[in-house]
């Protein structure tokens, strides 16, 4: 079964690379200065003392692999430590962690329902009017910056025409807005990726062996070009979703949604170490889990990769 | 309808089944079109080939195209004329130019189906092989899956690759380009067509593998009372395939006519010089020594140089460059540790000395080893062992100063000269640079004067020292390429596959070059090549390498005329011969070339040599040596 010799390989490197990041975001941390320093920093008068006590209940007196250990221990546990102010950093990702997949699933299906058709369409008029329109739109839509296009689908679809709410989480249609603005930022670059991916299994030979034996040309473009070209966007939208699932901040912001993003930074602001740590963690996991997904996808795709 | 396979059609009807009129195809703008075929016309008759010929640009592949309406699928357009085809399933003879794309697509692959020149660009790499046939089987009869699958396979069968039922479910990357155009053959007959299109089917295929795909197209040709329409530029295959010629030339049709009287009674000035251009094999019998092609040469290509005659090499001095035990392998790593589990043996053993004056060839198919030994001796690789020594000193051993000095001396061309060349570079600075790197000159209007005479020397002018590689043809390019080895003032020039990539007319044209500037410059040239006939023509001596090691080293006339080793001779007759009236009956020999992948620990046997006549050396494997 070489797939799962492929399977296992992939898996032994990502376990590796959630090692080496778990152990960097533990130790950029505590770069940033003295949590305990930090979490009493508002309250004038604390001693010595005081903050050996605080750094004792935290373990902040242990060595730093130790602490690291007892982290990854209790992460993979539930146990991703206590917010400084708001309760068990696990009850916070709970909410966090769903709303960013679900913003950030819905923007990738909001982008590819819009630039697989039209990036195939492109290619198959390459030079011709369709491509040149897509192609001016796609560079619109690549200088939008992303939170001032966010403010304009607001603006009109839930100020000037009231159909959905502007700000935060209230019912699933909450979703449509920010998944739109993420999708159509999204769109721009894709479009051009499906069109160059076609472009360059249309002019393969196989193409026209297959027109040769008398296909279709629905069936050529589809069944013969796509499935070559699917090797090559998938990996890049996987890749794509990956650094959507860290970098929705600013458009979180925008529409107020309470994901990842917002969790983070606000953790930031607050110097909240635990939930700083936790979110990270999680978010660079997540980064991780989906490469090895798309590498898996990769390998079900392309038999060259997988019998290697 | 006939559809069982290995039923003989019994048609009585035989007119011809394909009239081409007046075909004209344009690309490009309509205003200022250009016209990749003009005013052609043919016909071909039932179960008859017909080989069109030409160089590249000639329209021959485009002209094919024109056959299944696939014209404006490559962007252009049929100007005038009409393809006649009488086709069964209309029941008369159809204008493929007037049919709508619905209705060309129930001939495509069924009445009229192709095969292509890149076996291993031309299967889906996504599908499997057998469900890539059976699409096609589906496509064109009520067939089920089940069916058509079982057809699927009789015909592997029928295109004798070994292991067809493994073969079915197998991947194209999994297969060797002979077993690729082995499967896209069996595709394009599935259907049983009554025309097949063979787009250089063999271009890209070792000569002994090209053997056996001839040999399988003619057999089921006459099997399925098929014509064939064969596209080509070698003149040797033509004329083991080919009852009528088409010679084409941009465009136009210069010559037609039976074979034999195309190939050996040619009427046309450029059917002429293009069969001049063509080395025989065979032709240089009772010649010791190599030989200029007599075509006629542009005066400005030919410039002031003397031109070659040939003189024998003095062996009775030290050798040029001595190779000796030469071995270089390369690791390929596995497993989740990724450790060298097996070695590429590219090389094993190597040995052998070139003389001043003296072309030696290295001759074998792909895989061989023969560029691997090319690369060492330039100091591209390092070996695993053995010894180099040029001038009598081992390159390997020397301080890096003097190494450099030698990298200097010898100079490497490759088979593609426009990716040797920096395409943003004007060639001038390009052929200016290994003069400036090795301190050869040292003043700008004296490097300037160089390469304008350089560029001179080799047929181009001095005017293009300021152009881009992309304003040449291939053949100029490797003028270039060879301009910039002569910067070099070397003393050996490693040629690789130099002109293997060239057409007929100007690999002449650069062969005679090449030969004029080793009697000018007393060159040495070490000559990699899988074409025989071009090493039979060029070379003083001759070595054979099979699998990484040399089965047989001699004098040119001794390797040719008697040759020893069973390889050599299978080498030697997988050849296609430039003669009509003898088509060649004897099957070629099956099986593939096996591999030099060997897992660590498991180094090949080195079979050591015994000399059958002076200078004449013969692998003692000759005796129990076995193909596969």
């Amino acid at each position: 079964m070489p797939i799962a010799k492929f399977a296992i390989q992939r898996l032994l490197q990502a376990v590796f690379v959630v090692f080496v990041v778990t152990i960097f975001v533990a130790f950029a941390i505590r770069l940033t200065g003295d949590p305990a320093i930090m979490l009493v920093q508002e309250s004038s008068n604390v001693t010595e003392a005081d903050l050996e006590r605080i750094r004792a209940a935290m373990g902040l007196n242990k060595p730093f692999l130790v602490q690291y250990k007892d982290f990854i221990l209790g992460f993979f546990n539930g146990d991703m430590g206590t917010s400084f102010f708001r309760g068990p950093v696990s009850n916070l990702v709970a909410v966090a962690l769903p709303a960013t997949l679900a913003l950030a699933v819905a923007s990738m299906v909001v982008s590819m329902l819009i630039s697989i058709p039209l990036g195939i369409r492109a290619a198959l008029h390459k030079g011709g009017l369709s491509d040149q329109i897509i192609r001016i739109g796609s560079l619109v839509g690549l200088s939008f910056p992303n939170f001032w296009l966010g403010l304009m689908l607001m603006m009109v679809f839930s100020i000037k025409i009231p159909i959905f709410n502007s700000s935060g989480y209230e019912g699933p249609a909450s979703i449509v807005l920010p998944a739109v603005t993420i999708g159509i930022i999204l769109t721009a670059t894709n479009v051009r990726l499906v069109r160059t991916a076609m472009l360059e299994t249309l002019g393969a030979q196989y193409i026209m062996v297959a027109r040769s034996k008398g296909l279709r040309e629905r069936i050529v473009v589809y069944k013969h070009a796509l499935r070559n070209s699917a090797i090559t966007i998938v990996t890049y939208m996987g890749l794509q979703f990956g650094n959507l699932v860290g970098g929705l901040v600013v458009v979180e912001m925008v529409f107020n949604w309470p994901g990842m993003g917002s969790l983070a930074l606000d953790a930031i602001y607050q110097r909240d170490y635990p939930v700083l740590q936790a979110s990270i963690t999680l978010l660079a996991l997540m980064i991780v889990a989906v490469n090895f997904t798309v590498d898996l996808v990769y390998g079900l795709l392309d038999p060259r990769i997988r019998v290697e | 309808m006939i559809n069982t396979i290995g039923e003989v059609a019994t048609d009585a009807h035989r007119g011809p089944v394909l009239r081409v009129q007046d075909l004209s195809i344009e690309f490009g703008d309509p205003r200022a079109p250009f016209c990749a075929v003009q005013k052609l016309s043919y016909s071909l008759d039932q179960g008859k080939t017909l080989a069109i010929v030409g160089e590249s640009g000639s329209g021959k592949s485009v002209s094919s195209l024109a056959l299944l309406g696939l014209i404006p699928h490559v962007g252009g357009r049929i100007s005038q004329g009409t393809v006649l085809f009488d086709s069964p399933h209309y029941g008369h003879e159809v204008n493929i130019n007037d049919l709508p794309e619905k209705a060309l697509r129930i001939l495509r692959g069924n009445e009229i189906a192709m095969i292509f020149q890149e076996p291993m660009t031309s299967l889906n790499p996504v599908y499997t092989v057998g469900s890539q046939i059976i699409e096609a089987i589906k496509l064109h009869s009520q067939k089920t899956t089940i069916e058509a699958r079982r057809e699927a396979l009789e015909w592997l069968e029928r295109v004798r690759l070994p292991h067809a039922k493994r073969i079915i479910d197998s991947y194209p990357h999994q297969l060797s380009g002979g077993m690729r155009q082995r499967a896209m053959i069996a595709m394009a007959l599935s259907c049983r067509p009554k025309i097949l299109i063979a787009d250089e089917p063999t271009t890209a295929l070792d000569v002994t593998i090209q053997a056996q795909i001839l040999h399988i197209i003619r057999e089921l040709q006459s099997e399925l009372d098929m014509a064939v329409v064969f596209i080509s530029h070698d003149m040797g295959v033509v004329s083991e395939m080919a009852d009528d010629v088409l010679v084409m030339r941009q465009g136009l049709k210069v010559e037609y006519g039976d074979v034999k009287d195309v190939l050996v009674k040619p009427q046309h000035p450029y059917t002429k010089s293009l069969l001049a251009a063509v080395p025989r094999i065979g032709s240089m019998e009772n010649k010791t020594l190599p030989e200029r092609f007599d075509i006629v040469e542009d005066k400005q290509q030919r410039t002031d140089g003397p031109i070659y005659t040939a003189v024998a090499p003095k062996y009775e001095n030290a050798p040029l460059l001595e190779v000796a035990g030469l071995t270089t392998r390369f690791n390929i790593r596995s497993g989740l540790l990724n450790k060298v589990t097996h070695h590429v043996h590219a090389a094993e053993s190597v040995g052998f000395q070139l003389f001043k004056g003296e072309t030696l060839g290295l001759v074998g198919e792909s895989g061989s080893g023969k560029s691997t030994v090319g690369k060492t001796i330039q100091q591209l690789i390092d070996p695993v062992g053995g010894t180099v020594r040029f001038r009598g000193q081992d390159v390997f051993q020397l301080p890096k100063a003097q190494r450099k000095k030698f990298r200097q001396e010898i100079q490497y061309i490759f088979q593609d000269p426009y990716g040797s060349l920096n395409p943003r570079k004007k060639i001038g600075e390009s052929i200016a640079e290994p003069i400036r790197t090795h301190g050869l000159l040292e003043s700008k209007s004296a490097i300037e004067k160089r390469v304008k005479e350089l560029l001179e020397r080799v047929g181009l002018q001095s005017m293009h020292y300021d152009r881009y590689p992309h304003e040449f043809s291939g053949g100029q390019r490797q003028r270039i390429c060879i301009a910039r080895a002569l910067a070099c003032e070397p003393s050996l020039i490693i040629a690789d596959e130099a002109v293997s990539a060239l057409d007929v007319s100007v690999q002449a044209q650069v062969l005679n070059l090449m030969m004029d500037l080793q009697a000018e410059k007393g060159l040495s040239y070490l000559f990699i090549s899988h074409d025989m006939a071009v090493i039979e023509r060029v070379c003083h001596r001759v070595a054979v390498m099979y699998l990484g090691q040399l089965v047989e080293l001699g004098p040119r006339e001794q390797i040719f005329k008697n040759p020893q080793h069973p390889y050599t001779r299978r080498l030697l007759s997988a050849v296609p011969e430039l003669n009509p009236s003898k088509k060649r009956e004897s099957v070629p020999l099956e099986g593939e070339i096996p591999s030099a992948v060997r897992a660590v620990g498991d180094a090949p046997f080195v079979h050591g040599f015994d000399e059958v006549s002076p200078g004449h050396f013969l692998a003692q494997n000759a005796g129990n040596f076995r193909w596969v």
